[in-house]
């Protein structure tokens, strides 16, 4: 009986499909009822494909601009039967009389249309503007926005592709509210990303990226073209089905698939080039000499060492010596089409990028290929794969310091041809190198190899039901080869010897995860329940060859492998370069609305992760619940009359996620053998030994930090969806944040500290989005939308309480700590000394009895009549509180532009570049002129001393603001009409010119006022002593699909 | 067809559950994960290679940066008036603050120095903490504990000497709740320092054989032990009687004087029949991350391949220091312009006019990748130190005779034979032969990290010092690193005057 009843329930249910019974033969029939009720559910699907049915053909368009959409997704109603649209937007399908189609399509409105007796129909879709209808990807599947509880951004593919930048998370600054993102600006490296700021001190802060199901730190390997959507999960209803990964947000990827249809080929290729702009200008050669003098004269050293500064002119321009326009071009070209079947979508990009530095540059190959085939109805099996290779040739880490500090006064090359050297001009240390050498002698090259992707398998049990299984991998080999000949350029720059390093690191990692999806509508009620496992792997092998005397081979022998007259030595490897992690996760979620009107979500993961195993395994697992719930005001029946709102809803969230990239079994400690330190002596002749310590102190226990958070939200879209509105308020408390906290030196641990759950941080604050969609003409339509991100970073608890952490270091001189972490106050905030002006006279009493005229004059805070340490205030905070985003995009006829522009405010920086010196390094142009160089010459800007420990100590003085506003993208297109280019076999054209970063607006006297943290840490956070400058971009491109 | 759709489908149905069970079975094992390469502490002090390997740490620990080069140069030399910062005017001008007395305690030297000494002696505590209980040979047990003492009383002695009251940590904390100790009372951390040395005496073998030349000797202990009665005897000169004790017990070990002054600071010459302890380093060949040593790095000739940074230089007072023809000198200090024994010559126009030639490491013997003069040995005690001191602790005692002996000893080497140089001393007034040792001591240690506190002993650091700012009642020791004492949350006091 219970059998019976599965069979007239899918019946009713199935009100298109009246004739099921009649469909099944005697024979069939007898054989279900003698398996399993699963089996026999799943049976049923098949027999859909008996139905007798007209043949439907169709086309979807986009309802404003008339363009054929490809890949729509068109579905009978209360079936499993559907097909998607081709290359030119069309489908077939075979539907019986009266059916209902539910089409959809990411961005889109979703849509039913009743077929009628129609044989053919166009469907005309209405873009999400009011994002009430539209489709989301969220964590393990997609959602109706509407039926979302959360705070989720999505940006299309298309929208970030069109920004032309060789890493996809670039675009996306200044697109979504609170997500923060900062450019490093090398060639190939990733921008460094927050979401709702920072909630870890010692793990990372960068969120979770998921593509294709495959989690990553990274997305470096994905080439922009391939990317169909990006949905950013912001808040913890979202991202908790991440559970311990989750805590700095996620950020949903998927790439593009094939549709069904023939062979459509997609060419985008674009040159162009970068340029430095805003380079702070330096001290020419006769103003060094001319600082330099002067600083000789404060130290009381005769003679000077310029004996006649003018006598240099103007000298070297290190900035124009080493940089160039960077050329840059980048080509894809993608296949893509399918059957019903088999659906394909191949992909091969290639990006030659040219470094601001002459010797720089980057080159990389990528595909990106992914199949779906159905072999039943009910099984569908596919995979992603994506490749990189790269090499790039690299630069030395600190050209662009050296660059700064060389002084102008040295020539490039004498006369002879040999390179100047700073050796003949005693300017010292920090500039005792010649910039042009360093580049020429820096022989590095980096490869990098990477395969990863996914195959899954999708099994339609029943008609609601469905089990995915999907395993990932990730297979990264990098390889770093550098090579040091036998060379003579200048005193400092020179080697005696040959030597050759060979790094090797590898990874491997993998992901394997299944789940069950139960969607169902029973009249006013919708539910989508998941249920899932999975464990990773995640496996990093590093080695590390040198060798000495390995002879220079013209060519290149740094391709070579070490030869065997070489002395090899591998060296030692240090366990922190080789992790391996493991999780392992149960998860499950439920989405259910009622009436589209009253929505509920819950979630929950349970995670288990090696990297807390400890000794017994007791801390490894944890549970990451989550809950939210929404109200779609608009769609009360009270709310029918009126006209304001096409769209209210009020939406709330709770939950927990944890963050497990932090330093992994930080309770267990460690015996070390780090040969830099422990290599004893003994004997005659002498042999080194290996010595092996306990150096460290560690906690009992570590667990994940925590990120527990509370979101509040409103969406709001008015004037037929032409203006929408969204705010967000969240809370986010990260609990258990792991934290080094300082030991006294006397315990006589190595680094003087004790890592562990110790710290609490907050990070509460607002967000929000205005779009405006018009199209006022037929031939006219724009859209402008803004975003504004306002967070408030604190320190809420530490274990140290009110007495304070100092670090961040980075950069300033003696090594002197600019930055304190204390309770209350935001991470890293900038602490020293307030300048309160300038002593025009050398001092022998008073608060600074050592001072000498040109010094600061540091603010006697606790009026004790002397400045010490206990002197010091806050000085900034180098997190950002207010980053916005202003995106705009108008179509005239053929033409389209955009503009995006974006900025932050209530941030500053420490300039740490100023007094960031050893010797006699070069002086910026403002500097020089603003000097104190004799009473009364500067009441603000100290004298060339600047350098000295007293006046290098963090203060007021290198503390700026750090608030930008720029042109982030500014892009114009025209698209040939496909009329007269049908003749070619080409579909569309278009061509476009774009400039990215061309109009930048700070008041900051850096370079660049994006600074981020040099070393990762957050301590060095808004330190700038990197120098790397700002560039803009200029690209001409074209797409092409045939 | 049909039929394979339902294998198929069967074969998934029955997949699912399996794999469930599959997962959740091996749970927890799936999450146990070590780390490749490291070896967990619980798994360590279990073996007799465990404890060398310890001991071993412990020593490599002596040449590393903070214990062998920047911190000491600041702490034990910058204050004494036989050298100057040196290197250009600008570079680490934080050197300065040391020679004009006008560091505070914000200073980075400062606590890197306090660090540094801290970690040797952390990684003693370790072995004295849990080598007894290891079940290995007994005797070399013994050696390595003594030889653990000593190391954690020349640390302590570093410590005391710069800071007077230090933090004495004789075991290695249990729990969060050692960590922060007060200061103790020098004396105490003096007593602590006696009873190391008296043990380590008792067992450390006069002498070792080839291979481990180099560790800590019967002679080095008692060496030391006198060093540390008499930087003791200012506030009780019956340490005299320990001074003179000690250094008898080492006189009668068979230390020679070497021949060759100037050629006892060469690297050939490493271990010689006048070394008591020396801090062991080489280049070790392919590893310049294990060739780590920078003592001869900071202080060599500035602007010169194999040269190094030119800290630390002679000062013009120092080079006026020796007699006339003393030929010691010469051995001191490297001139601008001169061409060394070892044919190196030094640039006339280079940035110092002085570099100390007791550091110097010959050009020829840099390895381009590797530190410069990273092979040179830090010697640390001396039998012309030892004779010295014996002959201070005589005069003292009224032994005007054995103290005239022991200085000829020292004056007869660096005379060579040359009767015209260095006229032996024959005053026996007992003021007059202590200024006499004295400024045997003087020249004799020069650029040995003897000076600054040897001056401040003698209680002439005002006369000889004052000039540069130093201040009695403050300047006999440097401040307490200042975020040492924000960690402490009002544990650490500071020294007075700072």
């Amino acid at each position: 009986m219970l059998k019976m009843y599965y069979l007239s329930k899918f019946v009713v249910n199935s009100n298109q499909l009246i004739s099921i019974p009649k469909l099944i033969s005697r024979n069939h029939m007898k054989r279900i009822f003698t398996i399993s009720g699963l089996v026999l559910l799943c049976s049923f699907f098949f027999t859909f494909a008996y139905a007798q049915n007209t043949t439907l053909k169709g086309k979807v368009t986009d309802a404003a601009t008339g363009e054929s959409l490809i890949g729509v997704s068109v579905i009978i109603k209360g079936s499993t039967t559907g097909t998607q649209t081709d290359a030119s937007g069309a489908f077939t399908l075979s539907v019986s009389p009266n059916a209902t189609l539910v089409v959809t399509y990411l961005g889109y409105a979703e849509q039913q249309v009743n077929v009628g007796n129609a044989s053919t129909i166009t469907i005309k879709m209405l873009a999400a503007a009011s994002q009430l209808q539209q489709v989301i990807v969220i964590g393990y599947g997609t959602q109706r926005k509407v039926d979302n509880t959360g705070s989720v951004a999505s940006v299309k593919g298309a929208d970030i592709a069109k920004q032309s930048s060789e890493n996809a998370l670039a675009s996306l600054q200044g697109k979504v509210a609170g997500v923060n993102i900062t450019n490093s600006g090398s060639p190939g490296a990733s921008p460094q990303v927050t979401i709702r700021g920072l909630g870890s001190i010692e793990g990372a802060t960068n969120p979770l990226y998921v593509v294709d199901g495959v989690w990553y730190d990274d997305i470096t390997f994905l080439n922009t073209a391939d990317i169909e959507n990006v949905s950013v999960l912001k808040d913890a209803s979202s991202t908790a089905i991440y559970g311990v990964r989750a805590a700095n947000g996620v950020i949903v990827i998927t790439t593009k698939r094939g549709a069904k249809g023939g062979v459509v080929i997609n060419y985008n290729g674009y040159v162009g080039w970068q340029k430095a702009t805003n380079l702070v200008p330096m001290a020419d050669a006769t103003q060094y000499a001319t600082a330099i003098n002067e600083l000789y004269q404060y130290n009381n050293i005769t003679p000077p060492l310029f004996s006649d500064p003018a006598s240099f002119g103007k000298g070297t321009n290190w900035y124009n010596q080493i940089l160039r326009n960077a050329f840059t071009t980048n080509h894809e070209i993608s296949l893509n089409g399918g059957t019903d079947k088999y659906r394909y979508n191949y992909s091969f990009g290639y990006l030659d990028q040219d470094g601001l530095v002459k010797t720089n540059n980057y080159q990389r190959f990528t595909f990106h290929l992914s199949n779906d085939l159905k072999i039943t109805d009910a099984i569908t099996v596919g995979f992603t794969a994506t490749g990189l290779s790269s090499k790039s040739r690299d630069i030395d880490g600190g050209i662009f310091h050296e660059l700064y500090g060389a002084a102008p006064t040295l020539p490039v090359f004498y006369k002879t041809g040999a390179y100047g050297d700073p050796a003949d001009y005693h300017t010292g240390d920090g500039n005792n190198y010649n910039p042009e050498a360093t580049i020429d002698f820096f022989n590095q090259h980096s490869k990098n190899k990477r395969f990863t992707g996914n195959v899954y398998g999708e099994w339609k049990i029943i008609k609601d039901l469905k089990f995915r299984t999907s395993f990932g991998g990730d297979l990264g080999l990098a390889e770093l080869r550098a090579y040091t000949p036998v060379y003579f350029a200048t005193q400092a720059q020179q080697s005696t010897s040959s030597s050759q390093t060979v790094d090797h690191t590898q990874t491997r990692n993998w992901i394997w995860e299944n789940t069950l999806t139960y969607e169902k509508q029973i009249k006013d009620h919708r539910i989508t329940a998941l249920l899932g496992y999975g464990a990773q792997d995640y496996t990093t092998f590093y080695a590390s060859g040198f060798a000495k005397d390995v002879p220079y081979v013209a060519s290149g022998s740094i391709r070579n492998s070490f030869p065997d007259t070489a002395k090899n030595v591998l060296q030692p490897v240090t366990p922190d370069r080789q992790p391996h992690t493991r999780s392992l996760s149960e998860f499950g979620r439920i989405n259910y609305s009622y009436r589209d009107t009253y929505l509920l979500n819950a979630s929950a993961r349970y995670d288990g992760s090696s990297a807390f195993y400890g000794k017994t395994g007791a801390q490894a697992f944890g549970w990451f619940p989550s809950v939210g719930a929404g109200w779609v005001v608009s769609n009360e029946p009270f709310m029918k009359n009126q006209h304001f709102f096409d769209n209210l809803k009020l939406r709330g969230s709770w939950g927990q996620v944890g963050n497990a990239n932090v330093p992994i079994n930080l309770s267990n400690v460690a015996v070390t053998n780090d040969a830099s330190y422990l290599t004893a002596v003994f004997g005659n002749p002498q042999v080194s030994y290996q010595g092996r310590v306990i150096n460290t102190v560690a906690p009992p226990i570590t667990v994940w930090e925590k990120a527990e958070s509370t979101d509040f939200g409103l969406e709001a879209a008015f004037l037929h969806n032409k203006l929408s509105f969204e705010a967000d308020y969240y809370n986010r408390i990260t609990q258990n944040a792991i934290f080094a906290i300082p030991i006294p030196a006397s315990v006589g641990a190595a680094g003087n500290n004790i890592e562990g759950n110790q710290a609490k941080i907050r990070n509460r604050g607002t967000e929000f989005l205005v779009s405006w969609k018009d199209k006022p003409s037929t031939d006219f339509s724009y859209s402008v939308s803004a975003n504004l991100g306002i967070n408030n970073n604190i320190v809420l608890d530490v274990q140290t309480g009110q007495n304070p952490i100092y670090t961040g270091g980075n950069g300033i001189a003696n090594g002197a700590l600019a930055t304190r972490i204390v309770e209350g106050q935001p991470i890293g905030e900038f602490y020293g000394y307030k300048v309160t002006g300038i002593f025009q006279q050398n001092q022998s009493s008073g608060a600074q009895p050592t001072a000498k005229a040109g010094d600061f004059i540091y603010q006697d805070t606790n009026h004790d009549g002397t400045v010490d340490t206990r002197d010091k205030v806050v000085l900034g905070n180098p997190n950002p509180k207010y980053a916005y985003g202003i995106n705009t995009s108008f179509t005239y006829k053929n033409f389209d532009l955009e503009l995006d522009m974006q900025g932050v405010a209530g941030v500053d920086i420490y300039n740490a570049d100023i007094a960031y010196r050893y010797g006699n390094e070069n002086f910026t142009e403002d500097f020089f002129t603003h000097r104190w160089h004799g009473p009364g010459t500067s009441n603000t800007y100290p004298s060339v001393n600047v350098g000295s420990n007293a006046n290098a100590a963090p203060n007021s003085f290198y503390v700026e603001s750090g608030a930008y506003f720029r042109v982030r993208n500014a892009q114009l297109g025209y698209t040939f009409d496909a009329k007269s280019l049908t003749r070619y076999g080409i579909k569309k054209l278009r061509i476009f010119a774009n400039a990215q970063n061309a109009l930048n607006i700070f008041g900051y006297k850096g370079f660049n006022p994006e600074v981020g943290s040099a070393d990762g840490t957050v301590g060095n956070r808004g330190i700038d002593a990197n120098v790397y400058p700002l560039y803009a971009t200029y690209n001409f491109g074209v797409n092409v699909t045939f | 067809m049909k039929n394979n759709k339902k294998f198929l489908q069967r074969a998934l149905i029955i997949s699912i559950p399996a794999l469930l069970i599959v997962v959740q079975s091996c749970k927890k094992s799936f999450l146990d994960v070590k780390a490749a390469g490291t070896v967990s502490a619980t798994q360590f002090w279990q073996n007799q290679q465990d404890a060398t390997d310890a001991v071993n740490g412990m020593y490599a620990n002596l040449h590393e940066w903070t214990n062998i080069a920047f911190a000491p140069i600041a702490v034990e030399s910058m204050g004494s008036d036989d050298v100057e910062k040196g290197s250009t005017p600008t570079d680490a001008s934080f050197m300065n603050d040391f020679h004009n007395f006008s560091a505070n305690s914000g200073e980075g030297q400062i606590s890197d120095f306090w660090g540094g000494e801290y970690k040797t002696i952390n990684l003693a505590n370790q072995i004295l903490d849990n080598v007894p209980a290891i079940n290995m040979d007994a005797t070399l047990k013994n050696r390595y504990l003594g030889e653990a003492k000593f190391i954690r009383a020349y640390a302590y002695f570093r410590l005391v000497r710069a800071f007077g009251d230090v933090p004495l940590r004789l075991h290695v904390p249990k729990s969060a709740t050692e960590y922060n100790l007060p200061r103790t009372p020098k004396a105490q951390v003096w007593a602590a320092i006696e009873t190391d040395l008296t043990d380590a005496a008792a067992v450390l073998p006069q002498s070792y054989s080839a291979t481990d030349i180099g560790r800590v000797t019967k002679g080095a202990a008692l060496a030391l032990h006198a060093k540390v009665a008499m930087y003791q005897t200012a506030s009780n000169p019956a340490k005299w009687n320990d001074v003179l004790n000690y250094t008898n017990q080492v006189m009668g070990l068979g230390y020679t004087l070497f021949p060759n002054y100037e050629q006892m600071f060469r690297t050939n010459n490493k271990n010689n029949s006048e070394s008591i302890f020396e801090i062991q380093c080489m280049l070790v060949p392919n590893n310049p991350t294990a060739s780590n040593s920078q003592y001869s790095q900071v202080q060599g000739v500035r602007g010169s391949t194999g040269g190094g940074w030119g800290f630390n230089v002679p000062s013009d007072a120092l080079a006026a220091a020796f007699e006339t023809g003393d030929p010691r000198r010469d051995a001191t200090i490297i001139f601008r312009g001169e061409i060394t024994p070892e044919g190196d010559a030094i640039p006339a126009s280079g940035d110092n006019p002085m570099y100390n030639q007791k550091s110097y490491v010959p050009f020829s013997l840099y390895v381009s990748g590797f530190n410069e003069g990273c092979q040179q040995n830090k010697i640390v005690l001396r039998y012309a130190d030892v004779l010295l001191m014996n002959a201070e602790a005589n005069n003292e005692l009224g032994n005007a005779a054995a103290a005239l002996a022991s200085l000829e000893l020292v004056r007869a080497r660096a005379r060579a034979g040359n009767i015209a140089i260095l006229p032996a001393v024959t005053t026996t007034d007992k003021t007059a032969l202590q200024l006499a040792i004295w400024n045997e001591r003087h020249v004799e240690l020069a650029m040995e990290f003897d000076r600054y506190f040897d001056v401040i002993r003698q209680g002439r650091a005002a006369a000889i010092f004052g000039g540069r700012g130093w201040k009695a009642n403050k300047n006999e020791v440097w401040p307490i690193p200042q975020n040492e004492i924000d960690l402490s949350a009002g544990v650490l006091t500071q020294n007075p005057g700072y």
